[in-house]
């Protein structure tokens, strides 16, 4: 069962605005799936139409098979959400926030689950302090153990590391691999490429809502990038090739296919070995591909 | 299938305890001052009502005016301090249905309107037992409870339908201020509508208030200027009324953070 399909969504605004226009995807199981694009393309509206927080103008969302408006009580159950934006709750303390999330949840008694999220996250010493109390980091990671005090089949993280240093994004990514290995599917959205690179098994861009490509993260950076091969030679030396190439200095910048094979386009430069004195090989990022394709909107139909 | 909605329910008691002071220590203090004024210091000056003395009239009234405006401010509230820090959104998000919400928390607001009731009552009590010689009794304990749920209940569907309508505080303060509280006082609390111009009393008979306050007045003290054939059938439409409006309050209103 797919845990989640986004088919044809649609999402109009009462003031007209179209934030998400018709956009397809889904989600496979046990993987880390990336929503990127930049601030406005409809990644929000997506993650709150498959909360029902807003309701689809058109198309259809699933949620392990089921429709989330036909059947809410059960995708419901299905999901843990991370909101995009702290939530301050006044009242009550971690712990109690904890076990009221619990029982909106159908499980009473949820101690253990509780504790061990409570360690995991680095709040059990903080569990009695009210959310006012707390540092912004503590307030994220509250709210990611809120996501997951019923263990949701499907998480959905909106920007989780929004504002968060660097030491504490790299423990919550942990996390967030440990929970896919647990047989977790997780959705998130984020704006640091870098980490959505390392992280993300599949990754769609969207922009102004539309869909503007949707893959494997390697292939499509393999496919929205260059390879560039930089040749530091001793002597000059006058090329022959088709390859697009730049000088700088004694340096040679070749911009190549990606994937190219190293060997092949030496022997193709015929170039004599003893006069190169360093080779460098820049890949392409997902920095570069999502700047592409947000350049270039449309850049696959 | 009931823990959800018993979580919340139990949520919304728990708010209010914590905010202690504010929610039955201020409501005590109110009721003693009342009492103490309009009971004791004026009421001496007061006729009796159909043989009922005026501090003994005026309790079940401010029981009433109690319980309707803490039943009100606990599910508006609580809503509108949800929607300010955006966890309002975690009960969409939650698989609770919108019946859930809507019983648990006019549930929540009928408990906390309960209490003060009763505290009011209890004070009141020691105001009689001082002042008469006696503690206040219950003449028709039934009615009186009949009363006090409809009454807590519809005013926590209310809290719940103006909440969700709401989109600052200054909206949920202007209700109180321009419509709940001069229905309240008009609706009979301090005096008989008996006692008003023919016309005046016309316009208070379409009160709904008056049917409420006047039932609770007749469970306890056993006098009411409004049939209970007339006080149970309108307040069991208000009800059914409020429900629905909460229900689509619900249904169209917005969960979103302000």
């Amino acid at each position: 069962m797919v845990p989640l399909k986004i088919d044809q969504l649609r999402k109009k605004y009462k003031g007209g605005q179209e934030a998400v226009k018709g956009i397809s995807f889904d989600v496979k199981p046990g993987e880390i799936f990336g929503l990127l694009g930049p601030n406005g393309a409809g990644k929000t509206t997506i993650i709150s139409t498959i909360t029902t927080l807003e309701e689809p103008t058109s198309g259809r969302v699933e949620v392990f098979g089921q429709s989330v408006v036909d059947h809410p009580n059960f995708t419901k159950k299905q999901l843990g959400v991370v909101h995009q934006e702290v939530i301050n709750s006044g009242f009550f303390s971690v712990e109690e926030i904890l076990a009221f999330q619990s029982g909106y949840y159908g499980i009473r008694n949820n101690k253990e689950r509780i504790e061990f999220l409570l360690h995991k996250l680095s709040l059990y010493e903080h569990r009695h302090k009210k959310v006012k109390q707390l540092s912004g980091g503590m307030k994220r990671r509250l709210m990611i153990a809120k996501a997951l005090v019923h263990t949701p089949k499907l998480l959905l993280l909106d920007e989780p590391t929004a504002g968060v240093d660097i030491g504490l994004r790299e423990t919550l990514w942990q996390f967030v691999q440990e929970l896919r290995n647990e047989g977790m599917s997780i959705l998130l959205t984020t704006h640091y490429l870098e980490e959505a690179e390392q992280l993300c098994d599949r990754i769609a861009i969207i922009n102004l809502g539309n869909l503007e490509c949707v893959g494997e993260t390697k292939e499509l950076v393999r496919q929205y990038t260059q390879k560039k091969i930089r040749l530091t030679l001793t002597e000059s030396f006058a090329f022959k090739t088709n390859y697009l190439f730049f000088q700088e200095g004694p340096d040679f910048l070749f911009i190549v296919p990606p994937g190219k094979p190293m060997g092949e386009f030496l022997a193709e430069l015929q170039i004599p070995v003893h006069i190169i004195k360093d080779v460098k090989i820049e890949e392409g990022n997902l920095e570069e591909a999502f700047m592409k394709v947000v350049k270039a909107p449309g850049a696959e139909k | 299938m009931m823990t959800p909605f018993l979580t919340l329910f139990q949520r919304e008691i728990a708010r209010f305890l914590k905010v202690i002071v504010q929610t039955v220590i201020t409501p005590f203090i109110s009721s003693f001052l009342y009492l103490l004024i309009f009971g004791v210091s004026l009421g001496a000056k007061m006729p009796s009502h159909q043989g009922i003395p005026y501090l003994s009239f005026l309790i079940p009234g401010l029981m009433m005016m109690g319980l309707m405006s803490n039943a009100f401010q606990n599910s508006s509230s609580s809503i509108v301090s949800s929607k300010f820090s955006g966890d309002m959104e975690d009960l969409r998000v939650a698989p609770l249905s919108n019946q859930q919400i809507i019983w648990a928390m006019s549930l929540g607001a009928l408990v906390r309107g309960l209490v003060v009731a009763i505290i009011t009552f209890l004070v009141g009590s020691i105001f009689c037992y001082y002042e008469q010689g006696s503690i206040l009794g219950i003449v028709h304990p039934f009615t009186a409870l009949f009363f006090i749920i409809l009454a807590g209940l519809i005013f926590g569907l209310l809290g719940i339908s103006v909440a969700f309508w709401a989109t600052t505080f200054d909206q949920l303060s202007a209700f109180s201020a321009f419509i709940l509280l001069p229905l309240t006082y008009l609706g009979g609390v301090f005096l008989s509508i008996e006692n008003l111009h023919p016309i005046w009393q016309m316009i208070s008979k379409m009160n709904p208030l008056l049917y409420l306050i006047n039932g609770l007045r007749y469970g306890v003290v056993g006098v009411s200027d409004v049939p209970m054939e007339m006080a149970i059938p309108v307040s069991l439409l208000g009800f059914i009324l409020f429900y629905i409006i909460a229900l689509i309050s619900l249904k169209k209103g917005s969960f979103q953070r302000w």
